[in-house]
């Protein structure tokens, strides 16, 4: 060999190290043009076929065999835990139970699952692990990280992701698609919640505290277009999501004159605004957005406050619902995590997994399982029921799939710790309301 | 392939068969060779997913280069690192973004946005200088700590430039007519996409680095600054200017953690608040104790092993022992990979003082210094 004797006459060259540095130069040259030629062997490199169309099925990315992977981007071990365990739960739950009744036309359907920790790095990698290898997304949290990884599904990947998060800056894709109404939707049913059955009326003062960041930030939103069409007035708060103490905004909205408070943050800056607002004897109304509550929160001393004076309102029934399909899920759920509480994360997670396992039956019918064939199925559907009380409408991706909000009220004897007070419904604002962007 | 191994048993046999110093030489040379065609050879074979871990442990190299000349070479304590990638990388997007978002762009020419961008937070770190020219270690710490937060909270209220919590889309670098974005160009058969373009890019931008890096710190600015780090007073009285070395070598870092941010901003191609925390900056001290504190190799290694092994742990979480599939009773992935990586950091600072630069240089040292001595204990 060439390179073989090259190498030996190295081993008699002078020994000077520059000579040596040259000479291995030259050796890496010719190993790299080895390499270059090498490459066109990679794995890599493309090949032009299509994939066989097994009995008329047309299928592409994600699809091996008769199996269905499917990804799921989740956070279980980061700031969302709870939310994300619920969720990717109830969706392997979905996933079992399809199978079981004999899977979508024969295909068996499988999850991937990777916890990012709502770790930006760690989701970005995780979709580009993922992407090549499953059809969808059933599950992707943390808007940011959708945002980040928007112009590759937009542009090459073109895969259907159910993101777990309700802002409507993710309105308009035709792949990625919000389930249920979007934070500025039901921040407007709340409000008309609030001006139709408790007392707020034209000219009223409302505070309305928020994390800043996108869920917040949308949620005022809908508070501002709410107030602009029904002459209210509101008083901002932000707040960020290590603030747990609402003594401050508590006051400062007492100060201002609030008739009521409308919550955009999590559970515990709940259970602070409420205990707070009510152990100060400042009793009105307040009402969060869906994030923000927990069941765990009854057990604690804002527990009978929260009963007294605070709702929430939802995109769909909550898990403790009075529907068949709601109970069905309550006693699956329980027998498959009997240790793990009942919140409205499982909801969630449910309501996308079926909605994809719909879309993927539809896909299925007309013979086209491809990405592409998935995003069409998903279009066609504009009434989709699971028994959670809302329609999804999915034909218009630069609209939310639903307008309408459930108002709930805390009640600890209730399954999930939530009992409905208002049906599902959409408020005349909430169905003239076109989401500026 | 085979003369490599031929190579390796060679470096093997050397020091038992007792011969010459230039044996001991070559293998390193060739291992450098050999490391140098793999690197270029990659992008042809590896997964966009392996690809894009490696961006950012270069990206990351590049930041934990700059961050050793300051805490590891001038004992000066920063928090504030991450502040100065999100400069960078933010900087990068206003510079460059033609303002077709609805958001503020220039809209200059990518490879100049980038060098601007680099410029611009070099500016922030000197418009930093009167207070890191005069404050020293812990105290530093803590002062470029409220720069961590006073960034995030204009991160995520300065929409017109950041975008907000969603963060801004960040333009493609073009050089020489050559695009870095998702349009495929097929080099022999394989399709190279963004991470593929960007790999060679990331590796120029990381040898450039480093080397610039060593000269400052083999030259004179290097032993002024070991100087005060090690004696501040001594290194006044043998006329070293302190202060100005210290703010000096503050902006230089801030420039690397610049460069970091444009480069990571490149391979995320969007920018998001949420990664410039005070994690990020915790990561790459990290980074500089576990790779070795004071050199460029150091730094280049703890940047590689903390951005790696998180990835690594989490990609193959299904096949690791003890692990449970999420959704039942055990340790879910996530939290595994962060125990696993809790425990390499406390290894390698119990057993490896000096960290992992440090362990291999002193058994070069030790196998050195039995052969020029050979009848002293190895």
């Amino acid at each position: 060999m060439n390179r073989t004797n090259r190498a030996n006459r190295m081993n008699r060259v002078n020994r000077a190290s520059r000579v040596n540095g040259a000479l291995a130069a030259r050796a890496a040259a010719g190993v790299l043009a080895a390499a270059l030629v090498l490459a066109g062997c990679s794995s890599k490199a493309k090949d032009d076929g299509d994939k066989a169309a097994a009995g008329g099925m047309k299928t592409g990315e994600g699809i091996s065999g008769k199996t269905i992977t499917l990804g799921a981007l989740t956070d279980m071990s980061g700031v969302y835990a709870t939310l994300g365990k619920s969720v990717t739960q109830a969706q392997q739950l979905y996933v079992k139970q399809l199978n079981a009744a004999g899977g979508v036309c024969g295909y068996k359907v499988e999850l991937t699952i990777r916890d990012h920790g709502y770790d930006p790095q760690k989701a970005v990698s995780g979709y580009t692990e993922l992407e090549p290898n499953v059809l969808g997304f059933v599950q992707f949290i943390g808007s940011p990280f959708v945002a980040a990884v928007k112009k590759r599904i937009d542009g090459q990947d073109k895969d259907l992701v159910l993101p777990q998060a309700w802002s409507a800056t993710l309105l308009g894709s035709p792949y990625i698609r919000v389930i249920g109404s979007t934070y500025d939707l039901e921040t407007i049913n709340a409000v008309d919640f609030l001006m139709r059955e408790k007392g707020l009326k034209k000219g009223d003062r409302i505070g309305h505290v928020y994390f800043e960041g996108d869920y917040g930030e949308n949620a005022l939103v809908g508070s501002e277009h709410m107030a602009k069409e029904a002459g209210l007035t509101v008083v901002q708060q932000k707040i960020k999501a290590t603030d747990n103490d609402m003594t401050a905004q508590v006051a400062a909205l007492k100060k201002a004159g609030v008739k009521a408070i409308v919550l955009s943050a999590g559970p515990r800056q709940a259970a602070s605004l409420v205990g707070v607002a009510a152990a100060s004897g400042f009793n009105v109304p307040i009402i969060g957005n869906n994030s923000a509550f927990a069941p765990q929160l009854l057990a604690t001393e804002a527990g009978p406050a929260l009963m007294k004076n605070y709702y929430v309102a939802s995109p769909s029934l909550p898990i403790g619902a009075d529907t068949p399909e709601a109970k069905k899920l309550v006693a699956d759920y329980k027998a498959a995590y009997p240790k793990d509480s009942l919140d409205n994360g499982i909801v969630a997670g449910w309501t996308a997994a079926s909605a994809f396992g719909e879309a993927l039956k539809k896909a299925c019918a007309s013979k086209d399982l491809t990405r592409e064939g998935v995003d069409k199925a998903l279009l066609s559907i504009d009434s989709f029921d699971m028994g959670f009380g809302t329609t999804q409408d999915f034909s218009d991706p630069a609209a939310a799939s639903s307008r309408e909000s459930v108002i709930l009220k805390p009640d600890k004897n209730v399954t999930g710790g939530m009992k409905v007070v208002r049906q599902a419904g959409a408020s005349k604002a909430a169905q003239e309301y076109t989401p500026a962007s | 392939m085979s003369e490599v191994l031929h190579r390796d048993e060679a470096r093997e046999r050397a020091p038992r068969s007792g011969l010459h110093r230039i044996r001991l030489v070559r293998p390193r040379v060739w291992a450098w060779a050999v490391a140098v065609v793999l690197l270029l050879a990659f992008p042809f074979y590896l997964d966009r997913f392996w690809l894009e871990a490696g961006l950012f442990a270069m990206a990351a190299a590049i930041g934990a280069i700059g961050i050793n000349l300051l805490t590891g070479a001038t004992g000066q304590l920063s928090m504030g690192h991450a502040f100065f990638l999100a400069v960078g990388a933010y900087g990068y997007c206003v510079l460059a973004a033609d303002g077709g978002d609805g958001l503020t762009g220039l809209g200059l020419p990518t490879w100049l946005a980038a060098v601007l961008a680099v410029l611009v937070a070099g500016l922030a770190g000197g418009l930093f200088s009167p207070i890191s020219g005069r404050l020293s270690g812990a105290y530093l710490g803590i002062a470029t700590l409220a720069l961590v937060f006073i960034g995030q909270h204009i991160m995520f209220n300065a929409h017109d430039l950041t975008g907000g919590a969603n963060g801004r889309d960040v333009p493609p670098l073009s050089l020489f007519g050559l695009t870095f974005d998702d349009r495929e160009i097929d080099v022999a058969a394989v399709p190279f996409g963004s991470a593929e373009k960007l790999w060679y890019a990331g590796l120029v931008l990381l040898a450039a680095c480093a080397l610039f890096a060593r000269g400052v710190l083999r030259g004179r600015p290097g032993r002024a600054m070991n100087a005060i780090r090690d004696h501040r007073i001594a290194a006044g009285v043998l006329g070293v200017p302190v202060a100005r070395h210290r703010a000096a070598v503050f902006v230089l870092s801030s420039m690397y953690a610049g460069l970091a941010g444009v480069l990571l901003a490149l391979v995320f191609q969007r920018t998001v608040p949420d990664y410039f925390g005070i994690t990020l900056s915790l990561d790459y001290l990290a980074m500089i104790v576990i790779g070795g504190l004071g050199s460029v190799s150091g730094a280049v290694a703890g940047a590689a092993f903390v951005s790696l092994l998180p990835q690594v742990l989490t990609r193959y979480s299904d096949t690791l022992p003890l692990v449970s599939a999420p959704g039942t009773d055990g340790i879910a992935p996530g939290e595994a990979a962060r125990y696993l990586y809790g425990a390499a950091v406390v290894l390698v600072v119990l057993f490896l003082p000096g960290g992992l630069t440090g362990a291999v240089v002193r058994r070069r040292a030790r196998t050195r210094s039995a052969r020029t001595h050979p009848g002293e204990e190895r």
